[in-house]
């Protein structure tokens, strides 16, 4: 046994091979762009649960009727951070996994692009893209040129209230009271509940120093321990309001369809929110780029943006969708969430990178795991 | 003894060793060198012998680990003391209702992890009749709730973690010869004693397996303490996926796992001691 | 007095059955819940654990509804079916192997079976991923099956050799007496005695299949099992025909149950003749 176990251990450090002295750091310097051409075959997309109108008439199935091309819609992005961890041994070989686009946040296909995992868009290949795309969106922080990314929808993150029980919060400020404690929670995303904290406090998140960023942690570490705070989540916030076990959350615009508490309201909180999109992004290795880029032109279309908003209930990139829905009778029409005018979001701020990221991203991971 | 007859045990050790061995032990060695490396994602990990990689680790996640040992172990203790009498019953009183128990008890896995913990989390909910009574016995302070607390991650571990407790137990116990127990209770004249001298005894194996298969799965659960928990009940395994997932420091990540890993088999092999290596390893007894 | 102490004595003669029970009826509380919101109106159909909305059926006669849905099931239920096998056979060759016989490395071999189940989920997920990722294996169906069968052999072979353990070698000497062969002495002899700790390993390892999620996500590659659909629609609300489903498969399994209990009883009474191994002496004793 003893022979036998030796041989095992010599014959699988002969196959291991240690595999050279540096793994990963970035990309090799040329990054690809995405082919264009006819749309043909098989697209394989990843996208967030709950993103797309499903069914027989949804966009997917219409955009398989009109271009022919078979699509493989696959909800398994759960988060940013998972689905990169899930996927990031592969894209450092520049496989996707079969994938060609998936949809992640700004941050994320910022990260991703650095990396040297994603691919670059000519716009000639997406026509209807860069004629409906909303101007605010058509050069932002991450991506001026948008190169690599295609916004997909958007939302807020602000406060929901319960206003049966707490209606008098309208700051993220107002979350500390301890007439609140252990009835209220915040997001577990660095980027979402420190920021918005440091908002409450007259700091503006995208010109912070690292020593602010820390502070506000600090702040919400205090208000952990003491159990002013229930729990950190992700959108379990949605079923703790409607058992009416808090009487507010930090949480997304979007979430009303999942809330069954006719007393919950999201309110933009008195200090501005956070903004965020999430992109359509083409991997390295991605299988059929030209299926891809057919696809982002045909969600651009305002026909279809419009099904997709009506069911998502979230912010589209399109103009146009706005009347359209207005002429059938929407009454998200009128909704400031869905519809956010400037004004309404002159306070705002994207999702700030804090400066020297390891080192606040592990100050706000000890928070999160007490 | 002939040379096939030596060969026996080699060949029906062979293809599950050589499973374990190509994707547990490999993945393994993968691993440990990770562990080895220091860096982040964006610059590189860089393989230089960071044994500090170890210490750090641990030092800085001492009270997660604490914790993961205090709520695995009193789930474990719970489970235990649930189960034996059910798994008794099973074995010795279910006549033909054997199948439909033993399926009742594993039935509720088909509801996915998740979708159970969500079902306890409902019914524990702040609101609920459930923490109504058990506010009324005086078990929840009158403003209190059981969400978001240690004692509901502790149950909620205890019942995921049920069957693993009895499926065990059971197997052992349906091979026990309950004429040695009337015998015993002929010989002590108690049904007490006669448990405690005989029946403990013979079923220790079952228990042993039945410790193990529970507490060591739930040392490393994050589940219980995602869905049940608050800010303060993490343990060590959410820990793990936070550095692995969220702040993407593998090397810490690896170099935690290792050491979770060595802890668990230390109290393992503690707790085999303390019952009896016959009991694990499976000496051959000759029952007369 | 006397129906007091009689009742008393009841419940004390009773008592084990009565707690079985009781706690059986709390393992099932879960499923209980789920059947019950299996019936829950929600407009726009996701779950919602409250019957606010009213009783429905429209759940259960759409049941079939949400094609990923029923692929993630059926997917989940064809995986945890040949991981059972495969693990469950495997297993108990080594549980059989460790028992029963000496040899050199049974302390290592040993080890290596205790090892995987004291690993964390994330880090087996994980570092089969790099493995499968570095000898560029594509992700799928079967590397969820090569994982699923990795980490329930572990379990399968703990629970039959605590089964193994002090098991009667007289019934199978009887057999080698009256002639038998060893294989012949293990089909009809062993086997059987060690069915129920095989019969539990496999369950077991069935439970555990089809309820894996951190490692089923690492190496799924696009692949969607159920626990992995169910984690998935959470975020933006589980849709009600997931407790359709979950009931349903517990309906189906519990009257296959009743069935095989039902054959049982009818094999028995065709034979006029209720079962009962013959007491030998110093063995295993029968029911």
């Amino acid at each position: 046994m003893a022979a036998v176990a030796v041989a095992g251990i010599a014959l699988t450090l002969g196959l291991v091979a240690c595999g050279g002295d540096t793994v990963g750091g970035g990309g090799n310097g040329d990054v690809t762009t995405a082919e264009g051409g006819t749309a043909s075959g098989k697209l394989t997309i990843s996208n967030w649960p709950g993103y797309i109108d499903p069914g027989k008439n949804g966009t997917v199935a219409e955009f398989e009727r009109k271009t022919g091309v078979s699509v493989d819609y696959v909800e398994d992005i759960n988060s940013n951070d998972g689905f990169f961890g899930k996927l990031q041994p592969q894209l450092e070989q520049g496989e996707s996994g079969g994938r060609s686009i998936f949809v992640v946040a700004d941050y994320m296909a910022k990260q991703m692009y650095d990396l040297g995992y994603l691919q670059n868009i000519n716009h000639s290949d997406l026509p209807t893209v860069f004629k409906t795309l909303l101007p605010t969106l058509q050069s932002p922080g991450f991506d001026p040129e948008r190169k690599f990314s295609v916004p997909w929808q958007g939302g807020m993150t602000g406060i929901w209230v319960d206003t049966s029980k707490a209606p008098e919060i309208r700051s993220v400020n107002d979350l500390f009271d301890p007439k609140y404690k252990g009835k209220v929670t915040m997001l577990e995303e660095l980027r979402e509940t420190p920021a918005l904290v440091m908002l409450a406090e007259g700091v503006d998140p995208a010109k912070a120093s690292a020593e602010q960023w820390l502070k506000a942690i600090d702040k919400i570490k205090v208000a952990a321990e003491s159990g002013q705070i229930r729990k950190f989540t992700g959108n379990e916030y949605t079923e703790d309001l409607t058992a009416g076990n808090i009487v507010a959350a930090i949480g997304w615009s979007g979430d009303a369809s999942i809330i069954e508490n006719e007393n919950a309201e999201w309110r933009m909180p008195t200090e501005g929110c956070t903004q965020w999109m999430e992109n359509m992004v083409i991997p390295v290795g991605a299988p059929n780029t030209a299926a891809a880029l057919a696809w982002m032109d045909f969600v651009y279309q305002p026909e279809v943006a419009v099904d997709i908003t009506e069911y998502v209930e979230y912010i589209s990139p399109v103009q146009g969708v706005k009347d359209l829905l207005a002429k059938r009778g929407s009454e998200l029409a009128e909704s400031d969430i869905v519809f956010p005018t400037e004004e309404f979001t002159s306070k705002c701020t994207g999702q700030n990178t804090p400066p020297d990221l390891e080192r606040v991203n592990e100050a706000w991971q000890e928070v999160l795991t007490g | 003894m002939g040379l096939k007859q030596r060969l026996v045990p080699y060949w029906l050790l062979g293809p599950g060793l050589l499973w374990l061995i190509v994707f547990f032990l490999v993945p393994m060695y993968f691993m440990g060198e990770l562990a080895l490396r220091s860096g982040t994602l964006t610059s590189g990990f860089t393989f230089d012998w960071a044994w500090a990689n170890f210490p750090d680790s641990l030092s800085g996640h001492s009270e997660q680990i604490v914790r993961s040992f205090f709520y695995a172990g009193t789930a474990t203790v719970l489970a235990l003391l649930i189960s034996y009498p059910l798994a008794y019953a099973i074995a010795f009183r279910a006549g033909r209702f054997k199948l439909v128990l033993l399926f009742a008890v594993i039935a509720p896995f088909f509801t996915t992890y998740l979708i159970r913990t969500i079902a306890w989390k409902t019914i524990l909910s702040d609101s609920s009749p459930v923490v109504s009574v058990l506010q009324a016995l005086a078990l929840v302070p009158p403003d209190g709730r059981v969400l978001a607390t240690s004692g509901a991650v502790i149950a909620g571990l205890t019942y995921n973690f049920l069957p693993f407790m009895i499926l065990p137990l059971y197997a052992n116990l349906e091979r026990l010869d309950l004429r040695l127990v009337e015998a015993a209770k002929d010989l002590y004249s108690s049904s007490r004693q006669a448990f405690i001298k005989v029946t403990l005894p013979l079923t220790m194996p079952g228990i042993v397996a039945g410790v193990l298969l529970t507490f060591i799965p739930a040392f490393g659960d994050y589940i219980n303490a995602l869905v049940l928990g608050g800010t303060q009940q993490a343990m060590i395994g959410n820990v793990i996926q936070s550095l692995y997932l969220t702040q993407r420091d593998y090397p810490e990540a690896a170099a935690l796992s290792f050491l979770m890993m060595a802890l668990i088999l230390v109290i393992v092999l503690i707790y085999i001691r303390f019952a009896g290596t016959s009991a694990f390893m499976g000496e051959e007894e000759d029952v007369a | 007095m006397e129906t007091l102490s009689r009742g008393w004595a009841w419940l004390r003669r009773n008592a084990l059955p009565i707690y079985a029970c009781i706690a059986v009826a709390y393992m099932l509380i879960p499923i209980v819940v789920i059947a019950v919101f299996s019936f829950g109106a929600t407009p726009k159909g996701k779950l919602t654990f409250g019957l606010d909305n009213g009783f429905t059926t429209e759940y259960w006669s759409s049941a079939f509804s949400l094609p990923e849905l029923n692929e993630a099931l059926f997917t989940s239920l064809r995986l945890a079916a040949l991981a059972t096998v495969i693990s469950t056979v495997i297993g108990t060759m080594m549980a059989i192997a460790l028992v029963r016989h000496k040899f050199h490395g049974r302390g290592a071999a040993n080890l290596l079976i205790v090892i995987p189940m004291a690993t964390p989920e994330v880090v087996i997920g994980a570092s089969l991923l790099s493995m499968f990722i570095y000898y560029s294996f594509a992700l799928g169906f079967s590397t969820l099956l090569i994982a699923h069968v990795m980490f329930s052999i572990s379990f399968v072979v703990v629970v039959v050799r605590s089964r193994l353990i002090g098991f009667d070698r007289h019934l199978e000497e009887a057999a080698a007496d009256l002639g038998a062969t060893p294989f012949a002495t293990f089909r009809t002899v062993t086997l059987p005695l060690l069915a129920p700790g095989i019969l539990s390993a496999a369950l077991l390892a069935f439970a555990l299949s089809i309820d894996d999620f951190v490692i089923s996500n690492f190496n799924s590659g696009t692949t969607v099992t159920f626990p992995l659909y169910v984690f998935g629609v959470a975020l933006r609300g589980i849709p009600v025909q997931v407790n359709v489903l979950a009931t349903m498969l517990f309906v189906l399994i519990a009257i296959a149950v009743t069935l095989v209990l039902w054959q049982q009883r009818r094999a028995e009474r065709l034979a006029a003749v209720r079962p009962e191994p013959i007491p030998i002496p110093g063995t295993a004793a029968a029911q």
